[in-house]
């Protein structure tokens, strides 16, 4: 049954042998760490906290919405800012970093490597995210960010966002190229497990699209600083970030989500995952329609900006497109959990509560596309962007939560993390709802004028809906907090085993936490599942899964 | 004694997995990211100046001049380096030290000599940096390509010294491919420019 590699066996002797010199210990070998576990954790944590703060902006900015004129919890013109820091965080500082995280830590252990690609670029691209994200913030506090009025700080803001897209870029080269080329011997790229597969086509699309965003900035930056100042000034440069959030952009950060519910449902099932390689396709479509850097906001010569492409023919075929390949996922998964046995383990839950969101959030997509009911540039959009965010960001908490013993050798307390996560989710859609409804009736985007935008007669409707809203972010951000804790808390008393969920993957084979170099020996691999293989051998022969 | 060299073998260890091509493929992608930051900046050029055109305005200024000549010869100098970094590749592929350093030598040659020819064709600009839309388009597009170059004979230098030094030759020079992987994306980079900034206007 297994199959020894002579030089990785090598690797992890050589790896494990005592260093001459006493290693770090405490905060320099957290520091210093090249390890991809380490890193991998340190940017779930510092994402999460991240994201805590940009719930808590959204929420202050929504109260701010829910009564035009009266309540003054910033003033106008800070209630701008604080809602580009919500948004801009959320994304830059929360759901991507999150994802990249769990990659980075999970992956090399999903496709039997001992390590990333590039383990001292990832460490690389950590510390270069967390001091440009931590910049960026800082910027806020000094009248900067996109609206601000220090040119300076704008500046500043500017230049620090660019440097935590480089790094993300950065660490996402770093996996895919883990994906590419670390597989163990046997596992060709068809019997790659769906959440490395899903970094690999989605995170191809990334290092597509974050670029353009990045190029966008610098041009806004040079504008600013040493140029006619036109479609770099503060009032516009929203335009140059803000199109990340729209469709189909906005869907090609829920990839990996789909990748990690992917991983999870077959598990819970106790079935092999239904047509494997269909799922693969999907997820390669679901990236592929989701590459929308061709749809962004234009820059004008009197930097008012245009988005040409928005309500084109192109733009509106692929918002249909796009739901297409979610749909055909989560039926495959229903089916495998009709065929299989299920266990309704939490992270099965969350999976599933994940998927929902995110397919609400690309199916609103469908009615954006409409021009008729004209949703674009409302909040009906924002209500979109929520859905699938907020739904990416559950899907990397069940991702936590199911691959807690290898992240931290513990699993994480059951009921906590279930309370928590439903929370969130139940706040999503509290939040989103109302927002969606309010852009159907005319309320625009909040950086385009919010409530002032909708007829007098509808404003105390749209009010209330607003703070509907407001409340439906803040459960959020109090589940999110409980599953924080729940990370902090851990499960008490002995380890969960190496193999807790009776695992379908690599990762399961070793042990919880890894050693160092992850694996001593590794199964044959001659399918997607290779424990499940092993497990069910005479049962699974009879199977069809494609 | 033949029977000896067969016992020989059969009780060799296997010979380890052929080195996964880590630094080519990384390369290949982060070379394919630097390339679209210069290509969504060419297109927002090409969108710009279709919107000003088809206004009726002018899209350059009067007193600008982009000359043919040092775009042209920009051009023409990166297609040479095309054929001194394959030599590159050969020679270590071949283990000749001696034509694999005349190749790095006249590539980066050429780099710097492509630097110097668009600096040039700045100065001829006759623009200001902040004088108008279309000049800082012009400086962002261009100085992004240079930038680019640079990197690139940094990537070669070291990729340079670490051949030289006897670390990537024969079939494990899979590091200098890399290098070599980057200049091409940079020099079809540098010709989509050449085409919209230089020929096209």
């Amino acid at each position: 049954m297994t199959v020894t590699e002579a030089p990785r066996a090598a690797a992890v002797e050589a790896a494990a042998a005592p260093s001459p010199s006493a290693p770090p210990a405490g905060l320099a070998a957290v520091v210093g760490s090249g390890d991809p576990r380490t890193i991998g954790k340190l940017f779930v944590g510092t994402s999460l906290l991240f994201l805590l703060a940009s719930g808590v902006a959204g929420t202050l900015v929504g109260v701010e919405q829910s009564q035009s004129g009266t309540t003054e919890i910033f003033g106008a013109d800070t209630a701008l800012r604080v809602f580009t820091l919500h948004s801009t965080a959320g994304l830059f500082l929360g759901v991507l970093p999150l994802l990249l995280g769990l990659a980075t830590a999970v992956i090399p252990l999903q496709v039997g490597a001992t390590t990333v690609a590039f383990p001292r670029a990832s460490a690389a691209a950590y510390w270069t995210w967390l001091a440009s994200g931590g910049v960026m913030l800082a910027t806020y506090a000094l009248d900067g960010g996109p609206f601000g009025s220090d040119s300076d700080a704008v500046g500043l803001y500017v230049v620090a966002l660019i440097a935590v897209i480089v790094a993300l870029t950065v660490a996402t080269v770093s996996v895919v190229t883990t994906v590419l080329t670390l597989r163990a011997p046997g596992m060709s790229l068809r019997r790659a497990p769906l959440f490395p597969w899903s970094m690999l086509v989605g995170g191809s699309v990334w290092l597509l699209v974050l670029p353009v965003q990045a190029a966008m900035l610098l041009l806004a930056f040079l504008d600013m600083r040493y140029g006619p100042n036109t479609f770099g000034a503060a009032g516009h440069l929203y335009d140059r970030i803000a199109w990340i959030f729209w469709q189909p952009t906005l869907y090609v950060i829920a990839v990996p989500a789909l990748g990690i519910i992917g991983d999870i449902v077959p598990v819970f099932a106790r079935r092999r995952h239904q047509r494997h390689k269909a799922a693969m396709v999907l997820l390669g479509l679901a990236a592929t329609f989701g590459f929308g850097a061709w749809a962004q906001v234009s820059v004008t010569t009197d930097g008012s900006g245009s988005s040409p492409w928005v309500n084109g023919g192109p733009w509106q075929v692929v918002s249909v497109l796009a739901v297409l390949p979610v749909l055909g996922l989560l039926g495959l998964w229903t089916t495998t959990l009709g065929r299989g046995r299920p266990k309704l383990g939490t992270p099965l839950v969350l999976a599933m509560l994940s998927g929902l969101l995110v397919f609400l959030g690309i199916a609103g997509g469908i009615a954006t596309a409409i021009v008729s009911l004209d949703l674009v540039g409302t909040t009906w959009m924002t209500a979109q962007a929520l859905l699938v965010l907020i739904g990416t960001i559950v899907a990397a908490l069940a991702g936590v939560a199911f691959w807690a013993p290898k992240l931290y050798g513990k699993l994480l307390p059951d009921a906590l993390v279930r309370l928590g996560a439903t929370l969130v989710v139940l706040g999503a859609l509290v939040a989103a709802v109302p927002l969606a409804i309010a852009g159907s009736m005319g309320q625009s985007r909040f950086v385009a004028g919010g409530i002032d935008t909708v007829a007098s007669g509808d404003v105390s409707t749209v009010e209330t809906l607003n703070l509907v809203s407001a409340i439906g972010l803040g459960v959020t951000v109090f589940g999110a907090l409980l599953v924080v804790g729940a990370m902090l808390v851990r499960r008490r008393g002995d380890g969960p085993g190496d193999d807790p969920w009776e695992g379908h993957t690599l990762e399961w084979t070793t042990t919880s936490p890894p050693p160092v170099g992850n694996f001593a020996t590794l199964p044959a691999i001659t399918s997607e599942a290779p424990l499940y293989d092993a497990r069910y051998a005479p049962a699974s022969s009879t199977e069809s899964t494609d | 004694m033949a029977t000896a060299e067969l016992e020989v073998f059969s009780t060799a260890p296997p010979a380890p997995p052929a080195r996964p091509r880590v630094l080519l493929i990384g390369s290949a992608l982060a070379s394919g990211s630097a390339a679209m930051v210069v290509l969504a900046l060419v297109g927002q050029y090409a969108r710009l100046r279709n919107d000003v055109i088809a206004g009726g305005s002018s899209w350059l200024p009067q007193e600008a001049h982009v000359g043919l000549t040092p775009g042209n010869m920009g051009m023409v100098t990166l297609t040479m380096s095309l054929v001194t970094v394959a030599w590159i590749v050969q020679a270590l592929r071949n283990e000749d030290r001696t034509h694999a350093l005349i190749a790095f030598a006249v590539t980066l040659l050429l780099g710097a000599a492509f630097i110097n020819v668009t600096v040039f064709g700045w100065q001829q600009l006759g623009l200001g940096v902040a004088s108008s839309t279309p000049a800082l388009l012009i400086y962002t597009v261009t100085g992004l390509v240079v930038a680019m170059v640079g990197v690139g004979m940094l990537f070669l230098t070291v990729m340079a010294f670490r051949a030289l030094g006897g670390q990537l030759t024969g079939r494990s020079a899979e590091g200098v491919v890399a290098a070599v992987l980057f200049w091409y994306v940079t020099v079809a980079v540098y010709a989509v420019v050449w085409y919209t900034v230089t020929i096209t206007k």
